[in-house]
Formats: C-alpha cells, sequence, structure tokens
C-alpha cells in the first residue's frame, strides 16, 4: 500500500476554527492506583473492548551499557521473553499464544521498555507471564546465541540502509563522546562477544522496583491492577543501583558530512541543539517546530520543499528528547541531482523563521492542529497507555491534558520567533547527506 | 494451562459487534461502526479502483491520481483540503493498493459533516490543473525512490511480481508505476482515470467511532446522496498467473548485506481461483510460518539452525488472484542449497503425513485472537471493511470471517497445501550481496 505523507501548506486563509474542537481535552480519566506493596501505576478504565494493555519501563537504557558492552541491554531486553521460570523458549511463547497475551521488550536510550496486551479473560495468565519474565529470566545458551546472530545481522541490514546509516552518522557526530552516540542495536563487536553472565548482570541491574513507570489502559478495574501488578512486580528488588547517564555538551560548531552510498536518491539528516522537555519554553518550541515542520500538513518545509518544488516526498522536524538532551532534527530524502536544493530551501525556511514574525492566522492555526490532534491520535488502548506512560517518564501531572491547550495557547508569534532564533542555528547545525548528492560538499 | 480448545471457545464466545451498513439510491455503500469511548471518528472512503485497474504503459496512475486529490475542486482550493482538516485538529491521509484507493480522515465526532462535505465534494469536482500537477509528479517520483529504487529487496519483489502474474498484468504492475510511465502522465490521463472510475457507484464510505448510524445515515443522504451514478467497466483479472512457471529470479546487489531467499507461490483469493481454500490457507500460513513456533521456524531457526528466520505468509482479500509466500534469512555460512533442501523437506512432510488437531486450532486461536485486538483499534476496523469491499466481499463476509475460521479442519488445510504448493505456480527468489561487499 502506498500511503501519501502529509500533506499541507502555509496559506492563510480566513479562520474557521474559532471554536476549538476538544476544547476541554480532559475526555481521558485518569486514575493513579498505589497497590499494597507501594507501586504506582497510572490508569483509564475502559470496558468497550475486552482488552487490557500495559505499557511500563525501568530507569536505564542502552546508554548505561558497560564499555565494550554496547547494545547488551537490547540483546537483554529480547531474551526476557525467550524462556522463564520453568519454561523454555518454546514453552514460554506457547504459553503466550495460548492465552493469546502478547509481551515485548525493547530499549532507548533511556529506559527499558516493556508492553503487554491480553484479552480480559487472560489477565491472569499474562500477569503470572510478566512476573516470570521479569523475575526469572532463563537467557538459556540455545536463545542468546540466536538472537546475537539475529541482531548483528539486524546491525549489518542497517549498514546498507541510506536512512539509517544517516541516523547513526549524525547521532555520531552529535553525542561525539556521550553514550547516546550509539544506536541503542549497539556494536558489532560487542553484540558477537558478550557474556551470557553480563547478559544476566544487565537484568539485574536495571529490573527493580524503584525505577519503574507503569501505565494500564483497558477492561480492568483498580482493585484487579493493584493485585496484579504487586504478583507481576512485587518481587522485584525493591532498588538497585543504576549507572547515572553522563551530561552532554553539544557540538560548538556546524558541521556537514557526506557518506557515499551507491543509491540514486540521498537521504537526509539536520540536528540541532535543543531544550530538554522540563524547559519552561517547551510549548514554544513545540509550536516553533510545528510550524517549521511538523506534522499535520500545514508546515513551511512542506509547503516549500515538497508542495511548491516537489523537492521530496517527506519532509520534516521534529523534538526529540531524552534524559541529557535535546535535538531538533529535520530529515528529508532527495534525488541525488536535486538533494542540495532541498537543503537549500530548508535552510532558507529556517532563517525566514529567525528573521521574521509568523503571522496570526497561521499560527492560530497550528495552535488549533496542534491541541485536537493529541485526542484524535488516542484511538487505541495502546495509544492512551504510550501516552499515559510518556506523561510519567516527562514528570507531568496527571492533569497536564486538561492544561495542554491552554499552554499551547498561550504561545505568541513573539515566543515562536524567539525559539527559532535561539534553536534554528545554522553555527550549530550538523548536516548528514547520504548518497551520491551532486553540489554538496562535506567538511574534512 | 488453558487448553487450544477452550480458548478458542472462548475468542467464538467474545461479542463481535457487526456493523450496520446501507446503500444510498445512487449506489453508494456505508458500512458505521458506532465505537464511543472517545469523542473522535474516523471517515474512510474507498473507490474500487487501484493499480492492478491500470493498462500497460500508464502504470502508477492510480496511485498519482490519489495524489491530485488533494489539489482543489472550485469549492476547496488547491493544497487547502488537508489544510483545512488541519486547522479542525483533525489528520487525514490517503492510500492506493493494487485493488483499492482510499482516504481517510480521523477528527473530532462533530467534524464529521465538515470531512464528508469536502470528500463528496472531491468525489465530482476535482480538477486537475498543468501548474500542481508538474511539481506533483516529482513528489510521486521521489515517493517511489524512497520505497523502491533506494530498496534493494522491493526491487527484486517488482521483479517477483512480473514473473508471478506476468509482465504488463494486474498485480505484476508496480503500484508507485514505473518510473518512464509517471515521466508521461499529464492532466488529460489523469482526469479521464477520474471520470471512469471515480464515483459513488464505484465506492464505500465507512464511517467508525462517536457516531451513530442515523447520523451517519443523514450527512451521507445530504452530502453523498445528489452525486448522480456513472458507467463504471466491470473490473478485470487474469484467472492465471505468469507464462512459463516455476521461474526463478535473482537480485545481486552491493547495497544488499544479509541474503533472503523467497518463494511465491500463486494462490486463490477470496474471490478468484479455488476459492474455497482461502480461510485454510490462512490457517496454513499460521501454522506452517506463522510465528516463532510454527513448523518451518521450529525446523530451520531452532533445530537445524540453518536460519536466522523463516515464515510464511498469505492474504486472501484481493479481487485476483494472490499469493501464497515463504520467507528465509539464512544463517551465516549457510548456503541457498541448504535452504531450499530444508524447506522442502517441511512442505513434504506437511503433504505426506498432514496436519494436527492441536496445530490447527493453535493457529485458529491466534487468527481469533488478531481479529479481537484489531477492535481495540479505530483504523482497523475501517481497514478490514475496506479491503473486503474493495475486493467483491460484503459485510457478512467479515462478520461471519470467526466462524468460518474456527470451522476449517485439518483436511481443509491439507487440501489447500496440497492445491498451492505446486512447482507450475512458483516464483523462487534470491536477494544477495555482491561477493565481497559484506
Amino acid at each position: 500500500m502506498m500511503r501519501r505523507a502529509v500533506l499541507g501548506v502555509g496559506l492563510l486563509g480566513a479562520l474557521l476554527a474559532t471554536s476549538m474542537p476538544f476544547a476541554s481535552a480532559g475526555a481521558v480519566d485518569i486514575k493513579e492506583v498505589t497497590t499494597p506493596l507501594g507501586i504506582k501505576a497510572w490508569l483509564v478504565e475502559d470496558k468497550s473492548v475486552p482488552v487490557v494493555t500495559l505499557s511500563f519501563s525501568f530507569a536505564g537504557g542502552t546508554a548505561t551499557d558497560p564499555e565494550g558492552q554496547k547494545g547488551v541491554t537490547n540483546l537483554m531486553a529480547t531474551l526476557l521473553t525467550d524462556g522463564a521460570g520453568p519454561f523454555p523458549a518454546q514453552v514460554f511463547r506457547q504459553r503466550l499464544e495460548d492465552a493469546a497475551v502478547s509481551l515485548s521488550f525493547g530499549a532507548s536510550h533511556d529506559r527499558l521498555n516493556g508492553s503487554m496486551r491480553m484479552l480480559s479473560a487472560s489477565r491472569q495468565e499474562g500477569f503470572e507471564l510478566l512476573r516470570l519474565a521479569l523475575a526469572l529470566p532463563r537467557f538459556d545458551l540455545e536463545m542468546v546465541d540466536r538472537r546475537r546472530a539475529q541482531f548483528l545481522s539486524s546491525v549489518n541490514q542497517g549498514s546498507q540502509r541510506p536512512t539509517t546509516v544517516a541516523e547513526r552518522t549524525l547521532m555520531g557526530i552529535v553525542f561525539a563522546n556521550h553514550p547516546y552516540s550509539i544506536d541503542t542495536q549497539g556494536r558489532r563487536e560487542a553484540l558477537q562477544s558478550v557474556p551470557i553472565d553480563d547478559i544476566k548482570q544487565r537484568a539485574t541491574a536495571l529490573i527493580a522496583r524503584d525505577g519503574l513507570i507503569v501505565a494500564a489502559v483497558g477492561d480492568i478495574d483498580e482493585a484487579t491492577l493493584a493485585r496484579s501488578l504487586d504478583r507481576a512486580f512485587g518481587n522485584l528488588p525493591a532498588s538497585t543501583t543504576r549507572p547515572a547517564i553522563p551530561d552532554w555538551t553539544p557540538p560548538a560548531k556546524a558541521r556537514t558530512q557526506i557518506v557515499d552510498r551507491p543509491v540514486p536518491q540521498s537521504a537526509v539528516r539536520m540536528a540541532l541543539p535543543s531544550i530538554l522537555r522540563g524547559d519552561p519554553d517547551w510549548y514554544a518550541a513545540f509550536v516553533m517546530n510545528h510550524m517549521l515542520g511538523g506534522g499535520g500538513q500545514q508546515s513551511r518545509l512542506f509547503a516549500e520543499v515538497r508542495e511548491r518544488r516537489g523537492l521530496a516526498y517527506s519532509v520534516s522536524s521534529s523534538l526529540r528528547t531524552y534524559d541529557k538532551a535535546g535535538l531538533l532534527v529535520i530529515s528529508t530524502a532527495s534525488a541525488n541531482e536535486r538533494v542540495a536544493d532541498a537543503v537549500r530551501v530548508i535552510r532558507a525556511e529556517m532563517a525566514r523563521l529567525r528573521n521574521e514574525t509568523v503571522g496570526e492566522p497561521e499560527l492560530n492555526d497550528a495552535k488549533t492542529y496542534l491541541t485536537g490532534a493529541l485526542p484524535v491520535s488516542l484511538d487505541s488502548s495502546g495509544s492512551i497507555a504510550s501516552l499515559l506512560h510518556s506523561l510519567q517518564i516527562d514528570r507531568l501531572p496527571r492533569d497536564q491534558l486538561d492544561k495542554r491547550a491552554a499552554l499551547i495557547g498561550a504561545v505568541t508569534a513573539d515566543d515562536v520567533r524567539r525559539m527559532a532564533r535561539r534553536l534554528l542555528r545554522d553555527d550549530l547545525m550538523t548536516t548528514v547527506v547520504v548518497g551520491k548528492p551532486i553540489g554538496l560538499v562535506g567538511d574534512p | 494451562m488453558l487448553s487450544t480448545r477452550s480458548a478458542l471457545a472462548r475468542l467464538l464466545a467474545v461479542e463481535w459487534r457487526p456493523a450496520e451498513t446501507f446503500t444510498l439510491p445512487n449506489g453508494l455503500q456505508v458500512v458505521v461502526l458506532p465505537s464511543h469511548r472517545a469523542p473522535i471518528v474516523t471517515q474512510v472512503l474507498i473507490y474500487k479502483v487501484g493499480s492492478a485497474d491500470e493498462v500497460h504503459g500508464q502504470t502508477g496512475i492510480a496511485h498519482f491520481l490519489e495524489h491530485m486529490m488533494f489539489k482543489g475542486t472550485p469549492t476547496t482550493g488547491a493544497t487547502e483540503f488537508s489544510r483545512i482538516v488541519s486547522r479542525n485538529g483533525g489528520r487525514d491521509n490517503a492510500f492506493t493498493g493494487f485493488d483499492v484507493t482510499g482516504y481517510h480522515q480521523t477528527i473530532a465526532a462533530d467534524r464529521l459533516e465538515l470531512v464528508m462535505r469536502m470528500e463528496a465534494d472531491r468525489m465530482v469536482n476535482l480538477r486537475i490543473v498543468e501548474k500542481e500537477l508538474l511539481p506533483e509528479r516529482q513528489v510521486v517520483l521521489e515517493e517511489r525512490r524512497t520505497r523502491v529504487d533506494n530498496v534493494p529487496s522491493e526491487l527484486l519483489d517488482e521483479a517477483v511480481r512480473e514473473q508471478l502474474f506476468g509482465r504488463h498484468k494486474p498485480y505484476a504492475m508496480p503500484t508507485s508505476g514505473y518510473a518512464d510511465d509517471v515521466k508521461k502522465l499529464g492532466v488529460n490521463d489523469l482526469t479521464n482515470f477520474y471520470r471512469r472510475h471515480y464515483a459513488p457507484n464505484n465506492a464505500a464510505l465507512i464511517v467508525a467511532g462517536d457516531t451513530t448510524v442515523d447520523a451517519v445515515r443523514k450527512l451521507a443522504e445530504k452530502y453523498y446522496g445528489p452525486i448522480p451514478r456513472r458507467t463504471v467497466e466491470p473490473r478485470r483479472r487474469p484467472k492465471e498467473g505468469g507464462p512459463g512457471l516455476p521461474q526463478r529470479v535473482t537480485r545481486a546487489d552491493v547495497r544488499v548485506s544479509e541474503p533472503r531467499w523467497s518463494r511465491d507461490y500463486l494462490a486463490p483469493s477470496y474471490r478468484l481461483g479455488e476459492t474455497k481454500h482461502a480461510h485454510a490457507l490462512q490457517v496454513l500460513a499460521r501454522l506452517f510460518g506463522g510465528t516463532e513456533n510454527s513448523r518451518l521456524s521450529r525446523a530451520l531457526v531452532a533445530d537445524a539452525k540453518l536460519a536466522l528466520s523463516a515464515s510464511s505468509a498469505y492474504s486472501p482479500a484481493s479481487l485476483g488472484i494472490t499469493a501464497f509466500d515463504l520467507s528465509v534469512q539464512p544463517a551465516p555460512q549457510k548456503t541457498i542449497l541448504e535452504i531450499e533442501t530444508a524447506v522442502a523437506e517441511q512442505m513434504k512432510r506437511l503433504l505426506d503425513d498432514g496436519v494436527t488437531a492441536e496445530e490447527v486450532e493453535h493457529a485458529q486461536n491466534q487468527l481469533l485472537a488478531a481479529a479481537i485486538y484489531s477492535q481495540d483499534s479505530l483504523a482497523s476496523g475501517p481497514r478490514l471493511y475496506g479491503a473486503l469491499l474493495s475486493t467483491g466481499g460484503t459485510t457478512a463476509d467479515v462478520d461471519a470471517w470467526p466462524q468460518r475460521i474456527a470451522a476449517v479442519t485439518r483436511d481443509e488445510v491439507l487440501a489447500a497445501a496440497r492445491h498451492v504448493w505446486r512447482d507450475e505456480g512458483a516464483v523462487t527468489s534470491l536477494l544477495a550481496p555482491v561477493e565481497g561487499s559484506r
């Protein structure tokens, strides 16, 4: 299936949206549940479908991989569902399938993430399998070898994919000597050699109740959730000593790097140092980024790069937040012969946002979209659980969704320009182009 | 521990929410899937046309037209459509497949009328002009580069389809079009295609979310109702696959680091060929290569350690014949001959000895569970109905699906495998690194 990417333009028109959709966005009723053993979780109870979804995580992600073991956290995460307690991998998997429970783990730079989905009728079995996976993972040699080989293959495949190469190169430059520079999949050599004992050690180092965040959505009430969480997480160690993630010093100058690859279309990534999620200017940056290249088909990059000039199929910018860093990343891809034009237009649009104050109609359109887009995205219990989970990671209050519209609404055209000047800095921008670009030259 | 039999019974006992459906006098079929858990609605309008309805020399036209549908009518300016949706806090997009072209928006429930008015408007009033078409053609070509030309496995898949279905035939013509064809498509070509295929009697409207059948009926009558029906040519699909099967296709590419072995078999769909096998083939695909515990994966990955992964897949929602495919990623240092021999052994074992009742129930269990989970998302209901309605199915087919899957027997799975796993319907393909590039 061919999906058309987001589409839109920044033409100014009469304001249709004088009344905002979801003026009261607090359609989501979030409860906080504290279990007898002291585990806290956020819950949205919803009985419309007989499904329960859980989204949870432990502090400490791939950025805390020990030296020489880059990739071990992700390997460990995958192995958690490859056999636990008395059940070898095949039996464990069979139990999951029989109960129609899907349980999976993975790791981001900052956290070890888990998600589970089950039918209400298989809740008991689901939480029991979760308990086993967390407390008694087996790490049998056979499964370790299998996952090792699959991970290596995946790393190799990525090294041929222009977008992955661009991403890895970009992170390598922007995060230089910081652990965020290594992608969450890790390094080939480490994946090949890390011993089983060190994989087990990773699980011990990260899986404990003190770094736990839990969100639950669906057909489960507060009392049942509390009981179930105590069963699944209650016997884990109360705390663990997690290695700290060091602070990050952003690059002090601009850099352009070309990576030669035999493809007809060059992949482009541009990164700028940005703010942390807790920064008081967050919503100003959020609105500014949206106007530059955010989703929802109204952005300036979309209008100028795609619609007006046909230089790319997709072009976007996004704010990325980590525990210790923030980035604004622009992505696009354009034929080798035209990619220099695309880069030039992107830079011109950055300059325009710095140099000219945005008009009120365009600003209002952006705000209406951003206010409405969140409730519209809550169209499955999985998406609601992810939102509940990320609100907690960002240490936001439960009523954040009610406040959000006002916070977005308060952003002014001056705020947008101020954030553009602060973030859209040519002199701090890292540009990576992967392909055979014509008319672009890298720094030595 | 639950037995699979009781699990199956339990899954069947889950209440399925049947769709409500009606048809307007102009032939537009409407399906409503009410869900009141959030104050949002999704409107999906599908047209019963896709890239398999194109002709040789004009590949990519269905997809290009999909792009141009966002480029304005006399009442909605060029580039305005999505901007209005966004300004009202909604999201919209579109897609093109072999048999279908679809347009969808998700928006606050009280804005349903707005998107329905605009969607109905562009069903008849689209204006395709050179000024908008020229840059959009570049966008379409960039899309092809992103999805296909930059991706060796996709280029191989195009070559496989050409063998399997026959060059220049439906399902062999790529949805994104051949670049040389797309470069030649102009205003008249697209306008003619639009007039031939876009009509209420060649479309279906699916609305899911916080609304009622009465509310949707009223709005649909008001906005889609006045659009006159048109004569639409019947859709044609060949009964046979490509000539000279079996075939082998290899793509050696310096951009490939990991080899992949695949085999595609021509297979009946819900609509064409020996359609009676369509449900059993879904069970077969599951139990043979649907999960890590399925036969192929156990034998090649876990036991023989020949492969990193091994899977099979089959999708029956097609107007024409379709494919049942096997895919294996060899382990390092293993040869393609070893892989092929091992796959053949597993297929022979199944054909000789059949499948167990337990395997069948286990696969049925998984298929039904996936269907229940799909009810949890606002997007998946319309996707399911859209796929079936665009390929000649009915809402009754969707409603009957759980019972039909649950009714599949061991003998039927075996008969389906015997019908489909035949050399004269196969294309074997290999994606390979170029020596020394690894």
